[in-house]
């Protein structure tokens, strides 16, 4: 029995089947995580190895090559780039996006085990990473204080942190800027000379006295006691009072004598500051697979109960929140799509105007929606933008099946049978059609899932999801919509008067929506048979005003009125800005700029709520230090805005004041302002890669580069991925001097560190933690090259001499980081665009730039980043569609049986693109990567309206009316049918194409692409199928007639009678 | 002895039964699903695209005088619902077993 007639006879099989079908979606639906896009694994995995004492080239020869030559065989490559500095190689591979990241790890360390003998003796062993999404920072806060600040780090770690990890799903917390407290003991370099004596013996003084020891047993008569010694420190000022040694004379020498000591936080290498404020930044990072949004909002709840514990002045405020983020995105998409059920309910109602009918229909949109929750709870996913874009495009498809069984129904009710058994018989006779238009959609929405690459993650659960919910709908279209239908429909009422007439009811009276909108689409139908019949009458005509139309609508594309880019930055209030100073300028000097930076930037915008700054960098390689990399010489600022809709200014714009404000300052040499932040999928940027050996050569065209893209007008943040030479101070000893002293080059470089660096010489115990004890020279002592070169050195003789008497100072530039990607020698200058698209710029920088370089023999340049990305994009989609139009084309084909319908069917996929143009440049956007998905289902989409007219004009001549009657009485027929399917699909679209909600800049363009595409192809199809329906009929339709009188040429003959 | 042969729209079907029932005509052989078009007007029930309707037959063979009101039954039925279709063909039954 088919599945409509079990339906209809088993209602109530039926409707709790469907029940139960909504309580697993629901069930599905609450426990779905919530999160910014589908789960996917970052595809780069790097391999550190550490060589002590090898210089940046030598780690590139020896260890980077040898590891880049090994790795390259790692199966889904895409790109392999390594980074050489003093002591260390990092070489990092890209994979494939989708590629099994555990299998691609086991892998590289297979390979790696291999090349281990081929290292260096001394090379550690090399540490392979994966770079996971739960090591990304799902928020940040900053801790201001005035008093307490020396104390800040003692109360994060004692209180705050503790009970932050009592959070489920919590990662790493780590914290930057903080204040460690050190005790420092600074030692004047005369006073320890007049003694006689090295810091050394001072820093042996210090740690012999900080003692607990168990000295032995005591045995009493009963009783027996462990003995101790306990010297420790309690206090820091104990430490002056400590004797070093006694002159000759019998003076007793003190630390305080020849020291200062000062129990303080340790010296400035990182400064954190919030609004000006000194401030520690805490960032924390989730478990995989952890729901961001509700770590991050029990983070918060958490922070707000211990900020009632914390000493008055410590304030705590949230830097960024990317929960926050996706909370309103994902508020701002489920907005969309309750709009567009509304709006798609209304469109139902207009045009069928019953409300019976309406509710019939409507109840197929949450159904399907709710079986996509399933599939998102099954499949492991979470509710995020890009499932919840794929809801909003379905919405206005689901209702189409359900549509055309209805409409059948109706007809046969409305004739006058029974609702039951029009429900099955109806429902009989559209039921392999209403699956065939079902299998179009599948054509295009299951290749989807097939996209490699970026689009493949981005996509595959869009695919999926409009597949399931398009089957869905068809499945409730011929099962519950006719189980309904039997059920709500009401029969014509009729009954008989007393002479046995038949009388209809007064039911026939005119509603309020008969004389209205009826009387208004029976005009329009009027209308539009009209001026279909005049095309059908002037073919020729016709065809030429549409491939006018269709080339004047590219105009646009060729004039470059429509650039292209890979994705659309969003403006999330967030600003990240990069300054950076000259080279070896001081951290303090650095500092005085940030703070002036500050105080401007709070002065012309105004609006800025909080600004987070760090300058410096940390020593610590701490999870926060890979996200941020400081140097004495940087700035980086994260400035916080009020929401998008708070403000007048596009982030875009501030940032322009920024960065004109950053360009008046003489000592900034190069800044930049990002609106991407942390995520790093926003990031917009052509990438100038140039290859090539010689560091002079390839940094010179860099700089060429720059100078030449810099005056680009929409060139913006225009930045050399290589850093200029470090200034280092290089003391080179002499060793047969040093040797004749007894002193090695090891010795001397431990006493320099000592006195430098400082002479780590125990812990301070307080309450509970322990502090570094650090004995050195006192500032004034070791802040000049005079001052190393006259540093005291003891020699095992016990004779002190002069650094200058064994060594040779010299001030030279270290080599840079050794960047190389693809086994070459890079240097990478990016160029991000602002009021210009990606693709516009890329052209600019392949027209002005480019040529311009005068690249010796083996040089090369080329264009990567985002613009490769967006090509590589493009590729695959350009792929996808190609693939795509061959796949509907065979479901078409085998729909109709025939070659040449598609093929005129095929014909409304043009005018999608005019639409798009159209769109795209009312609009003012550029097509990105979700624009450019938008065309591709556009394919799928508009094909649907041709169909449905080729299938009536079919059934018109198949039905023996002449081909141009036919044509004009489809066309009449099913302008309702078609407006109606369109009209779903559009103002279904309507809410995203116009959200304005945080995030909305990223599924904008898909909204107007198919409207836009939607809206031209819908009306232009209308025209162009069936007159080209009449152009490639009439002479294979004669043809037909002659061919069946030769096939049955039976009846020709003559028959003899009495023969 | 006749034999009636009531050829309708499968939509009708409840309704033919209900008329046989009402009639009191107990015995009848049917045909589900069977094509046919109409000589007067009568739209083709082919089952294929451009025609999808079908049709059923009920067969019955009644006394004589039954089937002066079965006709006039069925002319109510196609009274009730002219687009739907029905109609009846009789023959006379020889002998039977």
């Amino acid at each position: 029995m088919a599945i409509y007639k079990t339906a209809i006879e088993k209602p109530v099989t039926t409707v709790l089947i469907f029940i139960a079908v909504i309580i697993i979606g629901i069930y599905s639906f609450i426990k779905l995580p919530i999160d910014q896009f589908p789960e996917m694994d970052p595809p780069y995995i790097t391999v550190m190895t550490t060589y002590a004492g090898a210089s940046a080239s030598e780690m590139e020869t020896n260890v980077t090559k040898v590891m880049e030559n090994a790795l390259t065989s790692v199966d889904h490559l895409k790109h392999i780039t390594s980074q050489s500095k003093d002591n260390l190689s990092m070489v990092t591979l890209q994979l494939e996006w989708g590629s099994n990241m555990d299998e691609a790890v086991n892998d590289v360390r297979s390979f790696v085990d291999m090349t281990k003998n081929n290292l260096p003796d001394n090379c550690g062993t090399p540490m392979i990473f994966k770079l996971s999404t739960s090591s990304m920072p799902v928020c940040a806060y900053s801790f201001t204080a005035d008093e307490t600040y020396p104390g800040l780090d003692k109360i994060l770690n004692d209180e705050v942190i503790p009970q932050l990890n009592q959070v489920d799903g919590i990662g790493n917390i780590s914290l930057s800027g903080s204040p460690d407290r050190y005790v420092y003991v600074d030692i004047d370099q005369q006073k320890l000379d007049a003694y006689g004596l090295t810091l050394e013996q001072v820093g042996q003084v210090v740690q012999a006295n900080n003692l607990n020891l168990s000295s032995g047993t005591i045995k009493m008569p009963q009783e027996q006691y462990q003995m101790q010694v306990r010297s420790e420190y309690i206090e820091s000022s104990e430490i002056e009072n400590l004797m070093v040694t006694m002159t000759p004379q019998g003076q007793q020498v003190f630390i305080r004598d020849i020291a200062t000591v000062k129990d303080t936080i340790k010296d400035l290498t990182l400064d954190e500051k919030t609004d000006g404020r000194e401030s520690v930044r805490l960032v924390v990072a989730k478990q995989t697979g952890a729901n961001t949004v509700k770590v991050c909002r029990e983070i918060y709840k958490e922070l707000q109960k211990i900020q009632k514990q914390l000493p008055a002045d410590v304030k705590i405020e949230q830097i960024f929140d990317s929960s926050e983020n996706i909370q309103n995105s994902i508020n701002s998409l489920e907005e969309s799509i309750g709009y567009a059920l509304l709006f798609v309910v209304l469109v139902v109602l207009f045009f069928l105007g019953k409300w019976r009918a309406t509710i019939i229909i409507g109840i197929t949109i949450p159904i399907a929606l709710i079986v996509a929750f399933i599939y998102l709870g099954m499949a492991d996913s979470s509710l995020n933008i890009i499932s919840l874009c794929s809801l909003t495009i379905a919405i206005g498809m689901v209702v189409d099946d359900a549509i055309v069984v209805l409409e059948n129904i109706t007809r046969h009710v409305e004739r006058g049978e029974d609702p039951h058994e029009a429900s099955i018989y109806a429902t009989n006779e559209v039921w392999v059609s209403v699956i065939a238009t079902t299998l179009v959609l599948v054509a295009v929405f299951v290749p989807m899932t097939m996209l490699s690459g970026m689009a493949g993650i981005m996509f595959h659960e869009l695919g999926w999801i409009v597949t399931i919910v398009c089957c869905t709908s068809t499945i409730v279209a011929i099962s519950l919509t006719p189980m309904l239908c039997s059920k709500l429909l009401k029969a014509k009422k009729v009954h008989v008067d007393e002479n046995g007439n038949l009388v209809e009811d007064e039911a026939e009276k005119k509603t309020w929506y008969d004389r209205s909108v009826v009387h208004a689409l029976d005009k329009l139908d009027e209308y539009y048979a009209k001026a279909l019949g005049w095309c059908v009458g002037h073919k020729f005509i016709t065809l030429m005003l549409l491939l006018a139309f269709f080339v004047a609508s590219l105009l646009p594309v060729f004039t470059g009125k429509i650039g292209t880019d890979f994705m659309q930055e969003q403006d999330n209030a967030r600003l990240t800005v990069k300054v950076k100073l000259q080279r070896g300028t001081r951290i303090e000097e650095t500092l005085k700029t940030a703070r002036k930076l500050e105080g401007r930037f709070m002065q012309i915008v105004p609006c800025i709520e909080l600004i987070n700054t760090s300058a410096g960098s940390n020593d610590e390689a701490t999870i926060s230090a890979m996200f941020s990399s400081t140097m004495n010489n940087t700035i980086q600022m994260t400035i916080r805005l009020p929401r998008k809709w708070n403000r007048e200014q596009t982030i875009w714009e501030i940032a322009e004041t920024l960065r004109q404000e950053m360009a008046r300052y003489p000592e900034i040499i190069e800044y930049q302002c990002t609106t991407s932040g942390f995520g790093g999928m926003g990031n917009n940027s052509v990438d100038i890669e140039i290859y090539g050996y010689d560091f002079d050569i390839t940094s010179k065209l860099a700089d060429q580069c720059r100078v030449l893209a810099s005056a680009l007008p929409g060139a913006r943040d225009v930045k050399i991925s290589r850093d200029d030479d470090r200034p280092d101070i290089k003391i080179t000893i002499d060793k047969e001097k040093a040797s004749r002293l007894g002193l090695s080059s090891a010795m001397i470089s431990t006493y320099l560190r000592n006195r430098v660096s400082g002479m780590a010489s125990g812990y301070l115990k307080d309450d509970g933690s322990e502090y570094d004890i650090v004995v050195r020279l006192q500032e004034k002592d070791r802040n000049s090259i005079s001052d190393v070169l006259d540093l005291t050195i003891p020699t095992p003789a016990g004779k002190k001499i002069k650094l200058s008497e064994v060594a040779q100072i010299g001030e030279y530039w270290a080599p840079p980081t050794i960047e190389r990607k693809a086994r070459q020698r890079i240097v990478t200058v990016s160029v991000t665009p602002y009021k210009t698209s990606l693709g516009e710029l890329a052209k600019q920088v392949q027209a002005n730039v480019l040529p311009q370089l005068d690249l010796p023999i083996g040089y090369s340049v080329n264009l990567g980043g985002s613009y490769e990305d967006q090509q590589d994009t493009f590729n695959d989609l350009v792929l996808l569609a190609v693939l795509i139009i061959l796949l509907v084309y065979i479901v078409m084909a085998s729909q109709f049986e025939s070659l040449r319908m598609p093929a005129i069917i095929m014909f409304s996929v043009p005018f999608a693109i005019s639409g798009v143009i159209f769109a795209l440049w009312i609009a003012g956007r550029s097509l990105d990567m979700v624009g450019a998905l938008g065309v591709v289902l556009l394919i799928g989409i508009v094909v649907k309206n041709g169909i449905v007219l080729v299938d009536y004009i079919n059934l018109m001549r198949e039905r023996g009316y002449e081909l141009n009657t036919a044509i004009q009485m489809s066309g009449r027929s099913r302008l309702r049918p078609v407006l109606m399917t369109a009209f779903t699909t559009i103002l279904g679209m309507i809410p995203m194409a116009i959200s304005a909600g945080e995030g909305a800049e990223m599924w904008q363009p898909l909204g107007i692409v198919v409207i836009g595409g939607l809206t031209v192809s819908t009306f232009l199809t209308l025209f162009i199928v069936p007159v080209l329906y009449g152009v490639m009929s009439r002479h294979g339709d004669r043809d037909k007639q002659e061919s069946l009188r030769k096939k049955f040429i039976f009846m020709d003959l003559k028959v003899k009678k009495n023969s | 002895m006749k034999s009636v042969m009531i050829i309708f729209n499968q939509s009708n079907t409840a309704r033919v039964e209900y008329m046989l029932d009402i009639l009191g005509i107990k015995g009848f052989t049917f045909f589900e699903q069977v094509q046919g078009r109409g000589t007067n007007g009568g739209e083709p029930r082919r089952g294929t695209h451009a025609w999808p309707e079908m049709n059923s037959a009920v067969m019955t063979v009644v006394q004589d005088d039954q089937v002066e009101k079965l006709l006039e039954s069925v002319r109510k039925l196609d009274l009730r619902n002219p687009e739907i279709g029905v109609r009846a063909f009789t023959w006379k039954i020889d002998e039977m077993v």
